[in-house]
């Protein structure tokens, strides 16, 4: 294989890294602030395309404030679902918030199936025009957007996180959430806060990456997979650990569509997420814990 | 002496209303939508013993009720060997998963056994896609004959019927074996707590993959009974989607019972075959209830968890104690 070959793997691998990373950083911070994986995280990728493709083709809005108002819609839903689905299970136990996100997942999924249809659907590119070439790979226009809204995001978080009194809050609540709430933070807030954040960068990915893969209703589940399996390859719970993650999985994919086939794609994403559960569960960049009563 | 008999006469009633439906009703729809129920019953009693007593999540079982419909249907199709052969190759392969899939699960739990378990399902529906010369791939595996004894044919719809209930009644008398002696309390005490359990002299890792195995075994069969009663099994049966509408069949039968996933089955696999047991039922109104089935299900599986933790187990339990029985 040439090298430039070898690049345009290696392009898109950190392509599909890069979204991987935005859905992985929405479990890492719903891991922090309730200790419970939310399974619908992928439903908020898939409805970020969805509310997206709804307000550009049905509104006629233009697109980039179409972009904008999906990822709002998304960010309510998941306030939404927070409050009426998470925040009524007072207790907080483990295994019975997992099963309401799993509830929560096939709900949404099909909801959105009664209200855009059945049927994929795609937007155009945020940019028209030729793909970029650099050392004889070609770079799609949207790939560059897909990596500098994602960036974006990664520096917003992060300044968020380690400026501004919520990020104080979020980060208090990740290392032990009944200290926080003894020294005055509103945990239940943060938790809202929390899937607000998650569902706002679930959207961003599933909207940037539409143009390039058309979005249905069941799309949800399988980028969910792999966020999840980014997000433990990192180690759950690490935002930085989350990013660098997915963009691991997303080269470990591509290298696997270069030298095996195409066919096994998912096969190697499931495969890596069953590897790294049954030999590392705190990931990659994480130190291992030991259960305590 | 007297309330025991009293106890057993619901049990004895309903299965000669079970065993006898073939003689009263005589509608082929009813009667493949009640075997259906039977099917569900066994892989959903598999699963409440894992998930109700156990306290341990899966989210792959549809791959165990796949494996176990491809392996009956690959060697009674391709190979041309007897039913009771198909039979066993799909309790012993859903039996290796199972002990495949415990094995590595042993250190994970909560969240993570629910992913590794959703992966291994994943993986397992790729397979059946990809496998085309044992599975027939995306076409799947068509002219499944009818379960056989010989010259002795059970074909649709009373032999299926009366073999799936037969199933059906094996399954619930083996779980109650289960959850009424020591295993049984050993489950609970492990869903309680893990630790405590194993403080208790409870060996963890022997239990969980044999109740792992159990179900995965109860799922197989209940594969195997599908490939034979439809003649026919493609890959998009054995989804993720399928492994959360058996989560939901457990969850609002409620953990800690057999009883309740029993209704709880029963309710969910009628609901989209409404038609079946409600005569005067318009189309419009099934299609209605076909196109919002899946939102019903992600539904109850919310609405249980915050509202109602003990699912229909609870509720009986609940009308038991206010009729004033006590022991």
């Amino acid at each position: 294989m040439g090298g430039s070959e070898l690049l345009q793997f290696v392009i898109s691998g950190l392509k599909n890294g890069s979204i991987y990373a935005l859905v992985s950083l929405g479990f890492t911070i719903v891991y922090a602030s309730t200790g419970v994986i939310n399974f619908a995280q992928g439903e908020f990728y898939m409805l970020g395309g969805m509310f997206s493709v709804w307000a550009f083709a049905t509104f006629g809005l233009p697109l980039w404030l179409a972009a904008i108002v999906g990822i709002l819609l998304t960010a309510a839903t998941g306030i939404l679902f927070e409050l009426l689905a998470i925040r009524p299970r007072k207790d907080g136990d483990q295994l019975s918030l997992i099963i309401i996100t799993i509830g929560g997942s096939l709900l949404l999924s099909s909801l959105a199936r009664h209200l855009f249809g059945p049927d994929e659907l795609a937007i155009p590119a945020f940019t028209s025009g030729p793909s970029v070439r650099v050392f004889g790979a070609a770079i799609e226009r949207q790939t560059l957007w897909i990596w500098g809204l994602t960036i974006t995001a990664v520096v917003i978080l992060n300044w968020v996180y380690n400026k501004t009194k919520l990020g104080r809050a979020l980060r208090a609540c990740a290392i032990n959430r009944d200290a926080a709430r003894l020294v005055g933070v509103d945990t239940r807030l943060i938790v809202t806060v929390s899937f607000a954040l998650a569902a706002a960068l679930g959207g961003l990915a599933g909207l940037s990456v539409a143009p390039l893969t058309q979005t249905a209703f069941d799309a949800g589940a399988r980028v969910g997979v792999k966020g999840f399996a980014a997000a433990i390859l990192g180690g759950l719970g690490n935002p930085i650990a989350a990013v660098a993650g997915g963009l691991m999985l997303g080269l470990i994919e591509s290298m696997s569509i270069a030298y095996l086939s195409s066919t096994y794609k998912d096969a190697i994403s499931l495969l890596v997420l069953l590897l790294v559960l049954f030999v590392r569960p705190q990931g990659l960049f994480s130190r291992s814990r030991r259960e305590k009563v | 002496m007297r309330r025991g008999v009293l106890k057993f006469a619901p049990l004895a009633i309903g299965s000669l209303v079970v065993a006898c439906m073939p003689l009263l009703v005589d509608d082929r729809y009813l009667l493949k939508v009640l075997s259906f129920v039977a099917i569900n019953v066994v892989i959903v009693t598999g699963l409440a013993l894992l998930f109700g007593y156990a306290g341990q999540i899966s989210l792959g079982h549809a791959a165990f009720y796949g494996i176990g419909a491809y392996a009956s249907g690959y060697a009674t199709t391709t190979l041309g060997l007897p039913w009771i052969v198909g039979l066993i190759a799909a309790i012993l392969l859903s039996a290796l998963g199972g002990v495949l899939l415990a094995l590595p699960s042993l250190r994970l739990k909560g969240h993570y056994l629910a992913m590794a378990t959703l992966g291994f399902g994943e993986i397992m529906r790729i397979a059946f896609v990809e496998a085309q010369p044992i599975t027939g791939g995306p076409d799947g595996l068509g002219s499944i004959p009818y379960p056989s004894i010989g010259s002795f044919e059970m074909s649709a719809p009373v032999g299926t019927y009366l073999l799936a209930w037969g199933a059906a009644g094996l399954t619930l008398l083996l779980a109650t074996n289960i959850v009424r002696q020591r295993p049984g309390r050993a489950m609970r005490a492990l869903h309680g707590s893990e630790l405590g359990a194993m403080a208790c002299g409870i060996d963890i890792v022997g239990l969980k993959v044999r109740v792992f195995t159990v179900s995965a075994v109860l799922a197989g069969v209940a594969g195997s009974l599908y490939a034979h009663l439809v003649g026919f099994v493609s890959p998009s049966t054995f989804s993720l989607h399928f492994s959360v509408i058996l989560i939901a069949m457990a969850v609002l039968g409620g953990s800690g019972s057999l009883a309740g996933p029993f209704v709880a089955t029963a309710l969910l696999t009628l609901l989209p075959f409404a038609d079946a047991i409600i005569p005067g039922l318009s189309r419009d109104a099934l299609a209605l209830i076909q196109d919002w089935e899946a939102d019903v299900y992600g539904l109850i599986i919310i609405l249980v968890m915050l509202f109602a933790p003990g699912g229909v187990a609870g509720m009986l339990r609940r009308r038991r104690r206010g009729a004033g029985v006590r022991p």
